[in-house]
């Protein structure tokens, strides 16, 4: 188990090889790469067996003090700092360690991750075929994956904070990568500097816990959260700071802005990014951290607050978006929304569910986009129609995906949501449960819209001539919709093998399957009920859309526009943040670089120009310097004696 | 005292007897040696410091014992510095055997010399008496003023070794007249037996101070810290580059592996006047700072910048060695790491200014314009190398100084810590420029590269006969085409190109994961800190 450090660390080694070399290597690099993580998803299932064969009694196990579940650490000393000697408990002297930890949710989070990694970059060989930039891909998609494994694995908030600004990096190269055109670049900033601003909430939300706890080690600080050693002050501003990190990560409102206008980048990127990595990694740290969260009421109902809104927000601008991969980035947004919904109503289990199985009906949807794309070279779901007369793989593999996010049952969908849907409903108020039944009911809908326009009802002629996706591509797609529509049973009591998810993903204690009936049923009429809707209104063209169109112009047109939230940003920047930096540019340029730098750094210089004449070239000068050194010495030392 | 005691662990020695055999060989081999074939003897000296390296751990390890009545010590300091100065001898061959077949005469004498000034080495971290360490850098010195002299035909080599002859002979005399008052004063030379004395007087003569002025002037010649510093520049521009980088290298790290023991076993213990030494060294220390950066900062020559860096740099460690204590390794610690951690940048740097120089016989800050183009692995060393030594995160650089100046900071020198912050940041302007100089300035014409120093025949044999370089005569700067404005410089050979990347993954490995080689230089100051 403790080799689970390699996962990340043999991608991490494959990144300087391929930009050093790749432009020489076979496929340039990009097998490198591949081998890479396909050595961590091999590694990940040596981890998972030898924690599931785990217990108390195995070295480095233990039973987690917070958690309450079976936790494994394992760590290294990186580097002390401080006086040597003092106690590390106290702020004399800290030691940064290279620590991993493993528990079930890590242990979760690695398999998604090395998973679907693994399948993008082998879907990547037919998507990026003959890029010329191709090495650079895969360098920064090896490095994005082993951040994003270091992120989980961190068993300190320090190396987590480090890990997380990498994912945050290379969401940024790689989003940008077709950086010629100008989309791309916008799209990179405008991702790197909305999540900035949550990073720097995380960061501070870590010194804080750092600054009463006196250590970034996580199970130090969740120990002493338990144990109440922290003011309910400082356990609440702690949590709201974190969560702001993971609403800039995990694209909550309001920082829900870069996620759709990153799909400039390559589409496996969006797929990487929306299935297993950036965005997941704010759920990810909301669920590390539910010690925190979970010691205060305040910041559990945020955290569900904030949620719903982006939860419900983003499904309703999902449903009126043209552009497919606009549709499918507003969606990932909403289903975030969900999961952090969940974290709030402390359905644990349900949130990390929920994100294994929207990770793989995601990535799979993704990747359908991207192979519609790759061969239509259109995006806009306006002007496509049937295109499963011309790429029935596609269009099979991208349903599958799109009937399991939309909670058809028995597919992995229809079981993460409803467990979602019975923990809000145990322990929110009952205005969360309805609003989040609409929410379940819009991502169905929005779900059968893009499916239902693109493949079925009339082809659209100008696609004559478009080709299925090649076969790197359909396998992957394929193997990713296994999981997508099987997912759902590990929520099922096997007896004998398995207990279920319930059992495995805990948060305190562990729980069976939970079936509500009325629940289950409502949300399984909701779903079906989209799905025919989305049939009749968009394949079959048999409702007239454009009467409701009239009726509801003015919401629409609000929906469509997104909610002006860009708009807004826009004009405080404009306004209010442009004048600011005018100020501050002046007194850059006037007071800190003329007088502050120039100065001290030309009598710098000239101090420099001038002593370099004490070195004359002549012997008998250095001779005679050292010797008026030796007696300034002596006497120097003599007066010291005195 | 027995005379059994002299012998009786003699046994100890054998990688010194094994390494001093050895030189000779080479000495021997290369009378009989084809000159076509003389780098084999490089090769030879490689394998044979490896294996002497290798010996020394397996037979040494552990060991803690002392020779010839108290003159040698042979433990886990003399053993973690053998091996070190071992490992830069290695990698200086291996960077310089290329330079040696293009630009020197007698190659076998070269790497004889070589093993010699490291047997110098391994002798200066092994003693504790004072005579036996002044014979120990003589053998050092004397190795060097011949290999500074190397380039028989150029008159700068030529000149810079007679300078380092005077001003290294005047040291000499300078310190074997302090080492003889002190003797004159308290009677002994072992370290051990100062620290006693002095412990024991009560009230010592005026000649002791001016005997430890005299001592610690010539020792500051070897360590070239200010004032005794004024050879460095000259002798460091004026010998064969990869004689450069020992000097710059090998021959400070061992002045300063003699000077801590020195200090550590004779001084330290004696706390009241160690306060006395603190002062004194804390006041060269910050000269040394402040005169290297300050006066680095107008260099042209890049062997001049990198003498006045090495000065600034040996500032920053005095100030580590000023802060040696019985009660905390922290100062011995950081002094060690820093040693080894600045060792390896350098070594980046110069294997990359080497290769530089065999390709294009150019040694200006001006000639590495457009380098980034030319030959973009050299330049991303060097750029590497020079963040490094500026320290900056995530290279060893900055994690050296950052254990060393927490060191000093801790000892209650603030001041000191705070110069050697700001002299790092003034450093890192002159590094920049020559980045800059790489990475933006764009490439100087092919026409005027190699005609200054005479070795115009030996790039183009390095070349291979590429055509972009037979051109070299015909084109002026306005035949150019603007897209084909400079020329991409041959490939450098394996070895060096190995000795770089080494350096390199060194370089990183260590600034990003300490800990292993902490420990293992917490072993080492703990032998001389505390045991002994």
């Amino acid at each position: 188990m403790v080799w689970a450090w390699l996962i990340p660390v043999i991608s991490f080694a494959v990144v300087p090889l391929i930009i050093l070399f790749g432009k020489r290597l076979p496929g340039k690099g990009s097998p490198l790469a591949i081998l890479a993580i396909l050595a961590g998803f091999a590694i990940f299932w040596v981890v998972f067996a030898g924690f599931l064969s785990a217990g108390p009694e195995t070295e480095g196990c233990d039973i987690g003090v917070g958690t309450k579940v079976l936790t494994c650490n394992f760590q290294i000393t990186w580097f002390e700092a401080g006086i040597p000697g003092a106690d590390t408990s106290g702020f004399d002297r800290i030691e940064i360690a290279w620590g991993i930890t493993i528990d079930p949710l890590t242990v979760s989070m690695l398999g998604l991750a090395t998973f679907v990694a693994l399948m993008v970059q082998i879907y990547s060989l037919g998507y990026m075929h003959g890029d010329p930039r191709m090495d650079w891909y895969y360098a920064f998609h090896a490095l994005f994956i082993a951040s994003m494994l270091t992120l989980v694995l961190a068993d300190n908030f320090l190396l987590l904070y480090v890990a997380w600004e990498l994912v945050g990096l290379c969401s940024y190269l790689l989003i940008g990568f077709w950086h010629e055109r100008p989309e791309p670049r916008e799209a990179a900033k405008k991702a790197f500097i909305v999540t900035r601003i949550g990073d720097v909430g995380l960061l501070v939300g870590i010194l804080l816990l750092w600054s009463h706890v006196g250590s970034f080690s996580m199970s130090e600080t969740f120990a002493a959260v338990a144990g109440g050693e922290l003011s309910d002050g400082v356990v609440t501003a702690s949590a709201l700071l974190l969560f702001l990190g993971a609403m800039g990560k995990s694209a909550q409102f309001p920082f829900h802005v870069w996620l759709p206008d990153a799909m400039e980048g390559p589409t496996p990127v969006s797929a990487l990014i929306h299935a297993a990595t950036m965005v997941a990694a704010g759920v990810y740290l909301v669920a590390r951290a539910f010690p925190i969260f979970s010691a205060s009421d305040t910041a559990m109902l945020v955290v569900a607050t904030v949620g719903l809104i982006t939860a419900l927000g983003a499904a309703t601008i999902a449903l009126v978006a043209t552009d497919l991969k606009r549709i499918l980035a507003y969606s990932t947004i909403s289903h975030l929304g969900l999961m952090m919904l969940s974290l709030g109503a402390a359905g644990y289990t349900a949130a990390i569910f929920h994100l294994l199985a929207h990770g793989f009906a995601k990535a799979l949807l993704f990747l359908g986009a991207g192979s519609v794309m790759h061969s239509t070279e259109e995006l806009d779901v306006r002007k496509m129609g049937g295109l499963r007369k011309v790429m029935p793989v596609t269009a099979i593999l991208f349903s599958i995906g799109a009937l399991s996010l939309g909670g058809i049952p028995i597919l992995a969908g229809f079981w993460s949501k409803d467990e979602i849907l019975i923990a809000v409903n145990n322990h929110l108020n009952p205005v969360f449960i309805v609003l989040t039944l609409l929410t379940a009911f819009l991502s169905a809908l929005y779900m059968a819209r893009a499916m239902f326009i693109v493949f079925y009802g009339r082809f659209a002629e100008q696609f004559e001539h478009v080709h299925d996706a090649p076969p790197t591509m359909s396998i992957t797609m394929g193997l990713l919709a296994v999981f997508a529509v099987l997912f759902g049973l590990v929520a099922l009591n096997w007896p004998g093998a398995f207990d279920g998810i319930g059992y495995f993903i805990i948060y305190e204690k562990g729980h069976g399957l939970e079936f509500v009936i009325w629940l289950a049923a409502v949300s399984t009429v909701l779903a079906i009920g989209a799905f025919i809707y989305g049939y009749l209104a968009y394949a079959r063209k048999s409702v007239n859309l454009e009467g409701a169109r009239r009726k509801f112009a003015w919401p629409l047109k609000v929906a469509e526009g997104k909610y002006y939230v860009d708009e807004l940003y826009q004009w405080t920047i404009d306004r209010v943040v442009m004048s600011l930096s005018r100020f501050v540019a002046w007194v850059d340029r006037a007071l800190v670089n003329d007088v502050g730098i120039n100065g001290p750094g030309d009598v710098t210089r000239g101090l420099g120009e001038k002593l370099k004449y004490h070195v004359t070239g002549y012997v008998y000068s250095y001779v005679l310097v050292m010797a008026l050194g030796l007696v300034g010495l002596a006497i120097f030392w003599w007066l010291v004696s005195r | 005292m027995s005379t059994e005691n002299l012998t009786a662990n003699l046994y100890l020695l054998t990688p010194e007897f094994v390494l001093a055999g050895f030189a000779l060989l080479v000495f021997v081999l290369d009378l009989f040696m084809p000159d076509e074939r003389k780098d084999l003897l490089g090769w030879l000296s490689v394998l044979g410091l490896i294996g002497i390296a290798i010996l020394s751990i397996a037979m040494l390890v552990g060991v803690d014992e002392s020779l010839y009545n108290g003159l040698l010590a042979v433990d886990e300091y003399a053993l973690f510095f053998k091996v070190f100065f071992i490992g830069i001898g290695v990698f200086i061959i291996l960077s310089s055997i290329d330079y040696v077949r293009q630009h020197l005469n007698h190659p076998g004498e070269f790497y004889g010399l070589l093993l010699f000034s490291i047997l110098g080495m391994n002798l200066m971290a092994m003693s504790r008496e004072l005579l036996t360490a002044y014979i120990s850098l003589e053998l050092l010195s004397f190795s060097l003023y011949v290999m500074v002299a190397y380039a028989l035909g150029s008159p700068r080599s030529n000149e810079a070794s007679l300078k380092y002859i005077i001003v290294g002979s005047v040291s000499s005399a300078i310190l074997l007249y302090g080492i003889s008052m002190v003797y004159s004063t308290l009677g002994v030379t072992r370290f051990g037996d100062i620290s006693e004395e002095l412990k024991a007087a009560t009230d010592v003569s005026p000649a002791l101070w001016a005997g430890l002025a005299l001592i610690v002037a010539g020792l500051g010649f070897k360590l070239a810290a200010v004032p005794f510093h004024m050879w460095a520049p000259d002798v460091y521009e004026g010998a064969p580059l990869p004689v450069t980088a020992y000097l710059a290298i090998a021959s400070k790290a061992a002045a300063f592996a003699l000077v801590i023991r020195l200090l550590a076993e004779a001084f330290v213990p004696v706390a009241d006047r160690w306060d006395q030494w603190q002062i004194i060294l804390v006041v060269l220390a910050a000269l040394s700072m402040l005169v290297g950066n300050l006066v680095a900062l107008a260099q042209r020559n890049l062997k001049r910048l990198m003498a006045y860096s090495s000065v600034g740099h040996v500032g920053y460690i005095l100030a580590g060695v000023a802060v040696l204590s019985t009660d905390s390794l922290l100062g011995a610690n950081g002094v060690i790491f820093y040693l080894v951690g600045y060792s390896v940048t350098s070594m980046v740097v110069f294997a990359a200014l080497i290769a530089f120089f065999n390709a294009t016989g150019q040694e200006e800050i001006a000639d590495l314009a457009g380098l980034a183009d030319r030959q973009p692995f050299l330049a991303m060393a060097i750029a590497i190398g020079l963040f490094s030594l500026s320290g900056l995160p995530i290279f060893v650089g900055f994690t050296m100084k950052f254990y060393l100046f927490t060191a000093v900071a801790n000892e209650g020198f603030l001041w000191v810590a705070g110069l050697a912050i700001l002299t790092s940041l003034i450093s890192l302007y002159y590094y920049l420029q020559v980045i800059r100089q790489m990475y933006i300035q764009p490439a100087l014409a092919a026409s005027n590269e190699g005609d200054d120093h005479g070795s115009h025949v030996d790039a183009e044999d390095e070349a291979g006969g590429s055509g972009d370089n037979e051109d070299d005569h015909t084109h002026t700067p306005a035949h150019h085409d603007p897209a084909s404005d400079y020329v991409a410089l041959p490939r450098p050979s394996a070895a060096l190109i190995a000795v770089v990347f080494l350096g390199l993954v060194a370089t990183v490995g260590l600034g990003v994961y300490p800990a292993p080689l902490l420990e293992l230089v917490e072993s080492a100051s703990a032998a001389v800190m505390q045991g002994g």
